[in-house]
């Protein structure tokens, strides 16, 4: 019985916990006390980590489809297949007929590796994954504003903070380690919350003002904010005047935005709005803490920009427990966004359009050519597979048909898509369009590094071998490479691979896996020396000035109408994760969530006659769906909430495949639906 | 020691349905030894599983007057019990137990008897019933009063018809909802106090089905003039594996499955309220 | 075996120094299990490897200093995922630990209290073949601690559980400077010491008095005091405690941790695996905090609402535990606490239902 550290596969507070390993089995995963984010306690997903590691339905064996069924194959014919496959798409219908998808679940190493397949190898740049789904607004937004998109301070210092706004976060159930810091400070220091949400959540209880917006209206509110900030000279003139650029823009624009006409727009009533502002702008460490109920709009980056403002205009950027801080979804989403598996953007936010950068990673990778046109992304990809543009298509541990928009249409792409690659550690609903399906090892089984929401990069530690003939994700991208006579991916271990991303990477540059021991760093951490970056945008922004974005309000792409007559917004809920691969296999988990749901106001539910746990049908111009009613006061009259994770009533049947024009990240918290009782 | 934990192998010999969603499942253990030495008393239950879907704890409702095989009156709500609904003659069970303490029977000779029960709750009875029927000269008046939804939602259908006609024995039925040709009440089952005389002098009464009627039912039973030591009742809970440890059952300091599920409502009484959800 | 205060010939001491050597000999022929410090530098019971450069290694981490250890040993005969039978469409074989000579070294009081506790409550009624079989054989030596591992959540003396254990153990060692003064509970503690009797020395009738002094001087380190037996009877009588339940309800975020590193927590959950004909029975830990623990197949749940939940956990450990076994549930090793991420636990309930004091 061997008990091995390594670091949680949920969600990106990047606990630290403990695999126990028995006879080749894990029996258990454990908190660690020393560990900074942990410290002894996990949530309950933290402690059931342990469960779907063993679970029966594991792919152990590679798969090739023939006449539409899946049979056994060799691991030597499945890659040679793909090789043969993709060289062949490449050679006939150019690079960019090929495109990958990557994952937050996986390891650094194999998201780098992966984009350097997509690149080095295939000399595309048609590589991304599910951070357009969750943060891409954040990265394009913070990097334009701020010059850096990740969170800004460290999740220990939500211990010290004493006004937290929090928005389009459900922070209790989506980062619990996060949000019980928050309950904390509340009730052992008396710090005061501000909660901006269209639904109830898990804190409201205990803030100090609660604002329930319309869907889909956050830059009014947050421009509103800024209008009465100004109007009563709350600002911070000097932070202003030496820290940022403008100034004049901004105040220009939110000029309109009385609390009159935002009230309008978002029925927050105005001294609510007022008294917000006057809370958040008046204490000195208070911090801006959002998720995706912020980013997923197709006015996602206009919502960043916002908030950035926000926090500039009253200096709360730059210093301890105070700044603006998106709260990263998925266990590694940070790391596979800084690793490059972004459609724009080598490792460390260096832009595929930058000749400079080009030529840095052709000579690291000993190849020429490498493409200068920004990349597909996700959504564009899917669609593209439907098209016949994208003939091979590459999916590493992801979950389109259930996690994109408009299942419909992905599907329909799906069975279109020439040849299909899926790599994972079960037969998901997107694995079964595939026409070759690879094994890869759950985060147990291999070596490798997270990085957390507060840029923490941690190691994962092997505890088992890979089940059957699975094998580590980067162990088979390598061999992919090889296959296709590229010799530049010859790695033995992910701490090589490590030490090729630090040479290429600043913001990783320090982060030798010796160093990395035992409880990780913080980026931007730049040399061997460097002890890592609590807490970013000390004295000055990374991009110099932090510039101020003002940005118009715009209504959500789908607005009710008589028919369609609820809003529709999407989530997730404490005990699930995402599709369920995982949590739907852990038993007490799915036993504490076993059906999907529709959340629906008391009074809408009285008026159509709907009972608690009867069964309705939610409709909406691309599908529809028959699921339990949740009657509760959680979310406000007209509008319903689903969590988008069963398959057998799949929110993302519902939700549009509208975009945002700059980070392409969709709009899943607004949609039109209408609900009726069958 | 015994691995309290493995089960055993029992073949469906036949299946009687008794409602839409019940069925009554006759099976016999395949090997001779557990089938011989399975020894269990009125009122007991045993852990039921499919292999592979998952294991319930399920009264046994034959009477163990009646050797050599088991039965169990299933109704189709969990995703077990509705899997077992798929199978057929033939097929098999994994059984093991008995578990659980029983009804009373030394004790409640020469008594008269009252049987209450509502829908799914007439199953965990019949065992007693029966047996009681088999040595019917050793006791009073039996009365069993009995209801559900609809008709159709009666379980024993043949069984309450063959217990009528058996002397100093009444079955009285009611329904919620009648349909067809009901020939017999419609109501809750304590509105058959006013068809037949429910008397508490010597008597003992059996209640059993979903909390809200036994709620009612003991009230009515009280009104009646019964003891609480002389009702007598049967506690549901989730359960997982029977015998004391898995602690889903647990009410108070007693265990559902291994001090119950049979308790008199004086012993109920001594559960704190709050834990006793009836 | 484990009785209180047993008579030994002669008074024996083993020196710190050879504590190393000492088990480094019994990882030869006991499966032993020692706290070792892990890479993440924290304190867990691990299994010795049994011989060469492996158990050397591991030897170098072995902390017997008063660490926090996450979770008691505890798992070692209940471990949190166990499979109990595997299946093959009709065979059915059973997978039962096949009983070993177990060492568990380094024992803080409060949890072997919590081990003897549990020994008994998978004895009573039915016995359960999977923790016994793991029980066979088993010596437990315990370590005394001089300061509370968990300062501000340790309430031993209060409890009356630590920090020296006064029976349960077959060993018990003294901390008493350079060496431990050995204090035999068990008939198998003693024949322990005679097997290894080149590390356990005579000691002089002078060390007795001096371990006093240490323990009481450990007891006085302990600083966190609650009423426990003014809790145990609030618990017994009829006091309302419905708004002490609900506070800590609405605080709670439904981790179960408190369940989970509970030393004497051990409801499981039992579950099926099928692929192609072939399966697994396996139970793993539960936890009585979730909802799902007690709702029934036909969706009605006695246990619905989270105020209820919060109070079967409390009135478990301090009411019924008490009343079926004579001793509480809880043995005061402040885990909870330290586990909460919401930092509620034991000992502040006490403090609040017994000193009226706010706040979960």
């Amino acid at each position: 019985m061997q008990k091995i550290l390594t670091t949680c596969i949920y969600c990106g507070c990047g606990c630290g916990l403990y695999l126990t390993e028995d006879k080749g089995i894990i029996t258990g995963a454990y908190p660690s006390i020393k560990h900074p984010v942990s410290k002894g306690a996990l949530c309950v997903k933290g402690w059931n980590s342990y469960e779907f590691v063993n679970s029966l339905d594991r792919l152990t064996h590679p798969l090739i489809k023939e006449n539409g069924k899946f049979r056994k194959a060799t691991w030597d014919e499945a890659i040679k297949l793909i090789a043969e496959k993709f060289k062949a798409f490449s050679a006939e219908s150019g690079a960019d007929s090929l495109a990958f998808l990557s994952s937050a679940k996986t390891t650094n190493e194999e998201n780098y590796l992966m984009m350097k397949l997509a690149r080095a190898v295939f000399k595309t740049n048609n590589v991304d994954h599910c951070a357009r789904l969750c943060h891409a607004s954040t990265v394009a937004g913070l990097a334009a504003t701020f010059g850096s998109g990740a969170m800004t301070n460290s999740i220990n210092e939500f211990q010290e903070a004493d006004c937290y706004l929090i928005t389009g976060s459900d922070t209790t159930s989506q980062h619990p380690l996060i949000g019980s810091r928050i309950i904390n400070s509340v009730l052992n220091r008396g710090a005061k919350l501000i909660i901006v949400d269209p639904r109830k959540i898990e804190l409201s209880k205990y803030a100090a003002v609660n604002l329930q917006q319309k869907n889909g209206t956050d830059v009014a509110w947050v421009n509103g904010m800024m209008h009465v900030i100004i109007k009563e000279g709350l600002q911070d003139e000097a932070y202003i005047q030496a820290r940022t650029e403008g100034f004049a823009e901004l105040k220009e624009l939110v000029g309109e935005y009385t609390p009159e006409y935002v009230e309008k727009i978002t029925t927050i009533p105005k001294e609510k709005l007022i008294e917000a502002a006057r809370l958040y702008a008046v204490t000195k460490k208070a911090m801006i803490v959002y998720s995706m109920g912020i980013t997923q709009h197709t006015t996602g980056v206009d919502n960043v920009k916002s908030l950035a403002n926000l926090a500039m205009l009253t200096g709360h950027v730059g210093f301890p427990s105070t700044g603006v801080n998106p709260l990263r979804g998925q266990n590694n989403v940070q790391g596979a966004c800084d690793l490059g598996a972004l459609a724009n953007v080598f490792s460390g936010y260096q832009k595929v359009t930058d000749a400079a950068a080009r030529e840095k990673f052709e000579k690291a990778w000993g190849v020429s050519g490498l493409p200068a046109n920004i990349g597909l992304t996700v959504t564009e990809i899917i669609t593209a597979a439907g098209g016949g543009k994208v003939k091979g298509l590459y999916i590493m541990g992801e979950n389109p048909m259930i996690s994109d928009p408009d299942q419909n249409h992905v599907r329909k792409c799906l069975e279109k898509t020439e040849f299909l690659v899926v790599q994972d550690i079960f037969l998901t609903d997107t694995a079964q369009y595939a026409d070759v399906i690879l094994p890869g090892a759950s985060y147990a089984e291999k070596d490798g590094t997270f990085t957390n929401t507060e840029r923490r990069c941690e190691r994962v530690r092997k505890a088992i071998e890979p089940l059957g003939e699975a094998k580590a994700d980067w162990r088979i991208l390598c061999d992919v490479a090889v296959a296709c006579g590229y010799n530049g991916m010859n790695f033995s271990h992910p701490s090589e691979v490590m030490e090729e991303i630090r040479s290429v990477t600043p913001i990783y540059g320090g982060m030798r896996y010796d160093r990395l021991e035992p409880h990780g760093l913080q980026w931007p951490c730049p040399t061997l020396d460097h002890p890592g970056t609590p807490y970013l945008h000390k004295d000055k922004f990374s991009k110099g000035k932090g510039t101020f974005m003002p940005r118009p309000f715009i209504e959500p792409r789908e607005n009710t109408d008589e028919e369609f007559n609820f809003i529709l917004s999407t989530g997730r809920i404490y005990w699930h994760w995402h599709t369920r691969t995982l949590t739907g296999r852990t038993s007490t988990l799915e036993r504490e969530a076993p059906v999907p749901y529709v959340e629906i106001h008391s009074e809408d539910a009285a008026e159509m006659g709907i009972k608690n746990k009867e069964k309705v049908r939610v409709t909406s111009r691309r599908g529809q769906i028959e699921l339990q009613a949740l009657i509760t006061d959680r979310v406000v009259r007209k509008s319903c909430f689903i969590p988008f994770h069963y398959r057998e009533a799949a929110a993302n049947v519902l939700t549009i495949n509208a975009i945002d024009p700059i980070a392409k990240i969709p709009e899943y918290k607004v949609c039109a639906v209408k609900v009726e009782k069958l | 020691m015994k691995n309290e934990y493995l089960p055993y192998k029992a073949i469906i010999k036949s299946i009687q349905k008794e409602s839409f969603d019940t069925n009554t499942y006759k099976v016999v253990f395949s090997d001779e030894k557990i089938r011989n030495s399975f020894d269990y008393k009125q009122g007991q239950f045993a852990e039921v599983s499919i292999l592979g879907i998952g294991e319930a704890p399920i009264s046994i409702t034959s009477s163990p007057t009646r050797k050599g095989y088991l039965e169990f009156t299933i109704r189709g709500a969990g995703c077990l019990t509705k899997k077992i609904h798929q199978l057929n003659v033939g097929d098999s069970l994994y059984v093991r137990g008995p578990y659980g303490n029983a009804f009373p029977y030394e004790e409640i000779k020469g008594k008269n008897i009252y049987f209450i029960a509502g829908g799914i709750g007439l199953p965990p009875l019949r065992s007693l019933i029966n047996i009681i029927m088999d040595n019917r000269e050793e006791f009073g008046n039996v009365k069993i009063l009995y209801g559900a939804k609809t008709p159709d939602e009666l379980c024993f259908k043949q069984e309450l018809e063959m217990w009528k006609k058996i002397p100093n024995t009444e079955v009285w039925l009611t329904v919620d909802k009648s349909y067809g040709d009901w020939k017999h009440n419609v109501g809750v089952v304590t509105e058959l106090w006013k068809k037949t005389d429910v008397c508490s002098k010597n008597a003992v009464a059996f209640v059993c089905g979903p909390p809200i009627m036994i709620k009612f039912v003991v009230m009515k039973l009280i009104e009646s003039g019964f003891k609480n030591k002389d009702i007598i009742m049967t506690l549901e809970r989730y359960m997982k594996c029977g015998i004391g440890k898995c602690g889903h059952c647990n009410v108070g300091e007693k265990f559902v499955c291994v001090d119950g599920p049979v308790f008199t409502y004086e012993e109920i009484g001594k559960i704190p309220a709050k834990e006793r959800a009836i | 075996m484990r009785r209180k205060g047993r008579k030994i010939m002669t008074l024996k001491k083993i020196s710190k120094a050879d504590v190393l050597e000492l088990l480094e000999c019994c990882a030869k022929t006991w499966k032993t299990y020692v706290p070792l410090e892990t890479e993440g530098k924290d304190i867990l019971f691990s299994l010795l490897p049994t011989s060469g450069s492996e158990l050397k290694e591991a030897l170098g981490k072995v902390n017997l200093n008063d660490e926090r250890v996450i979770i008691s040993p505890k798992d070692i005969f209940f471990p949190q995922l166990d499979d109990m039978f595997y299946f093959d469409k009709d065979k059915i074989k059973e997978n039962v630990e096949p009983p070993a000579k177990k060492l568990i070294f380094g024992v803080k009081p409060c949890d072997a209290k919590a081990i003897n506790f549990v020994d008994e409550f998978f004895k009573r009624n039915f016995e359960d073949i999977y923790y016994l079989s793991r029980t066979k054989d088993r010596l437990i030596v315990v370590i005394g601690c001089i300061t509370p591992p968990r300062p501000d959540a340790c309430f031993c003396t209060s409890a009356k559980t630590g920090p020296f254990a006064n029976d349960g153990y077959d060993l018990q060692l003294v901390d008493i400077g350079d060496e431990y003064l050995v204090e035999v509970g068990s008939s198998e503690g003693e024949n322990f010491i005679n097997s290894y009797s080149d590390f356990f020395k005579d000691a002089q009738e002078e060390k007795l008095v001096k371990a006093q002094v240490v323990k009481s001087q450990a007891a006085k380190n302990v600083k966190l005091k609650v009423d426990f037996q003014k809790a145990l009877e609030i618990m017994k009588g009829n006091k309302d405690l419905e708004e002490n339940y609900k506070r800590i309800s609405e605080r709670c975020i439904y981790c179960g941790g408190c369940v989970y590193v509970c030393p004497t927590c051990t409801c499981f959950n039992v579950f099926d695996e099928k692929k192609d004909g072939n399966g697994i029975r396996r139970k793993n830990w539960d936890a009585c905090v979730f909802e799902g623990y007690t709702r029934e197949a036909s969706g009605h749940n006695p246990r619905d609402k989270k105020v209820q939940r919060t109070a079967r956990r409390y009135e478990h450990k301090l009411k019924y535990d008490h009343s079926v076994t004579g001793s509480s549930g809880c043995t005061a090793c402040g885990r909870c606490l330290t586990s909460c991420p919401v930092e509620i636990g034991m000992s502040k309930f006490i403090q609040e239902i017994t000193e009226d004091k706010k706040g979960a």
